[in-house]
């Protein structure tokens, strides 16, 4: 089908034939490192003992958080911060829950792999396992010749890296019954939800920071309470652990709020166990002073951003054993 | 002999403090070994009985063929294996794992549902202990991801 459509372009000599032919394999490749990517996100011999895979933490029906407070690693390490959705990840600029100079997806995936505060995946010092554990695997000796043709297929932490990348850009999450209202122009079918939506993007002022449509304006902002006592194991200053500058103290990205009521528990650490905690947490007057019926049409509205043709959504489950090339 | 040696390397290394278990767990104190299936043919050798707790032998990842995918595979160099059990009467039963394995309980190919998750007491060998709701019948009890060759399991009807 494909083949005709370029047989007839380069036919009626719409298209030069050589340009053609490097279109069709950029999009084979493209294809093939998504692919691939979905493939190595759900395997385990990415970790130093074969027993955790990006989806152990990262799973996809719970919009790729995990349900817990935060999750130890492969080695039994304790983990430091709760694992964040990963819906539309591809948009941000500052990656992780504070962190703003990472180059991209595929610069992050290195934190998980061989980071050591904490450690998850354990390959610290062990990185060229990586490369001789999938070569021993035909089906992605064949998938790393394709997408990676310029590279040979070589099979390692930088090509690993940016396969995973291709495959987390395409997680888009679009269509909840927010987003569905929006687009027909309709206000959302409860009068809960409706007054929740009027107080987000309203009086109290969500909207500034959770801003739509993403609901995170993708900056760091300090709004830890005064009260917190620290987690003497774990220290966490937020931003300033990466820039060394006083000011990003307790500075943390604004989480999205898409999908929110399906990724329990909240907060960098873990520690709001339901959404009206989390709200509450803020030290933000607003925040502390709404009241319990203003704080139950928030959540309803919330519960407006999940997205269920997300969580459904076959294209991110783990792929199938056979091997499509 | 060689099974022997292991359990009372096991079982040194498992209590050496003693740990405070509760009434439902005291069976987790008496170990025998028992080696995994690889497959579903060999599963007739792997039976557990309930409340009986045993030393298990698992298997390297890629020598295993399980009855039904689990829901998290462990990679090459992981281990696991493959049990059965009777289920005699419906119920809320517990598994308890002396490693942090997948645990998938499966019957007439459909896994299982958990209804709660636990770590186990201090110093008492337990590292994961799952609740599943379930009804008579036989079921293959399928563990994945393991980091160990070896560890130890007991199935306890709690309610
Ligand atoms: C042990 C659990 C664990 C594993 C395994 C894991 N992650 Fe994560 N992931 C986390 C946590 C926790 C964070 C937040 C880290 C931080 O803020 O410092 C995170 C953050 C991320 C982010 C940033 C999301 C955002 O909103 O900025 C991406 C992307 C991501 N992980 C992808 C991956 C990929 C790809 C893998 C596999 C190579 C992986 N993760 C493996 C726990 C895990
Ligand atoms: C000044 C910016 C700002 C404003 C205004 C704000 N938030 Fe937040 N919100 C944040 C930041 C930053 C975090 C993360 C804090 C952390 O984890 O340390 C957060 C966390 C949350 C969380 C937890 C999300 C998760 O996945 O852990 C929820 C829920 C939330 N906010 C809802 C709201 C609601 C509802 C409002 C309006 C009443 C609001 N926020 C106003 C910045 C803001």
């Amino acid at each position: 089908m494909k083949h005709t459509l370029r047989a007839i372009l380069v036919a009626s000599g719409l298209i030069a034939p050589l340009y053609a032919q490097s279109i069709q394999s950029d999009n084979q490749a493209d294809k093939v490192k998504i692919e691939l990517g979905r493939k190595l996100f759900y395997d385990a011999d990415l970790s130093i003992n074969g027993t955790m895979s990006c989806a152990t933490c990262h799973e996809q029906r719970r919009a790729f958080t995990d349900g817990n407070k935060v999750h130890p690693g492969a080695l039994d390490d304790p983990g430091k911060r709760n694992v964040p959705a990963l819906a539309n990840v591809g948009s941000y600029k500052n990656l992780t829950w504070a962190h703003n100079h990472l180059s991209g997806l595929a610069e992050q995936s290195l934190m998980p792999i061989r980071g050591t505060d904490p450690i998850e995946m354990g390959m610290s010092t062990h990185e060229e396992e990586i490369g001789k554990r999938l070569s021993q695997n035909e089906c992605y000796r064949k998938m790393f010749t394709i997408a990676f043709s310029e590279e040979k297929g070589s099979i390692n932490l930088s090509t690993v890296s940016r396969a995973l990348e291709s495959f987390e850009k395409t997680f888009i999450s679009n269509d909840s019954l927010y987003d569905q209202k929006i687009k027909s122009n309709q206000p959302l079918p409860t009068k809960e939800s409706e007054a929740g939506k009027k107080l987000f993007f309203g009086a109290a002022k969500c909207n500034s920071c959770h801003s739509a449509p993403l609901f995170s304006d993708d900056d760091f902002h300090q709004v830890q309470p005064q009260t917190q006592a620290a987690n003497p194991l774990m220290k966490d200053n937020g931003l300033s652990d990466v820039t060394g500058n006083l000011k990003d103290k307790n500075a943390f990205r604004t989480p999205s709020l898409r999908n929110a009521a399906l990724t329990s528990p909240y907060w960098h650490d873990g520690r709001a166990k339901t959404l009206s905690e989390a709200i509450r947490k803020h030290d933000l007057k607003m925040n502390q002073t709404l009241s319990d019926r203003d704080i139950a049409k928030l959540i309803a509205f919330i519960d407006t951003l999940s997205d269920i043709s997300f969580v459904n959504n076959p294209k991110y489950t783990k792929p199938s054993k056979e091997c499509p090339y | 002999m060689k099974s022997v040696v292991l359990v009372l390397m096991f079982l040194t290394g498992l209590f050496a403090k003693e740990a405070v278990l509760p009434t439902e767990l005291t069976a987790w104190k008496s170990l025998s070994f028992i080696s995994a299936a690889k497959s579903a043919n060999e599963l007739s050798d792997a039976s557990l009985s309930l409340n009986h707790a045993s030393l298990i032998g698992l298997h390297p990842t890629p020598k295993i063929q399980y009855v039904a995918r689990p829901m998290n595979e462990g990679g090459t160099v992981s281990y696991g294996g493959i049990f059965q059990i009777d289920i005699k009467e419906s119920g809320v039963y517990r598994v308890v794992l002396g490693n942090a394995s997948w645990i998938d309980l499966i019957k007439d190919g459909k896994a299982a549902l958990s209804v709660a998750h636990n770590g186990g007491p201090e110093n008492s060998g337990i590292r994961k202990m799952v609740d599943y709701a379930l009804e008579a019948g036989t079921y293959t009890l399928q563990l994945s991801a393991g980091a160990d060759s070896t560890s130890a399991l007991l199935v306890t009807k709690i309610k």
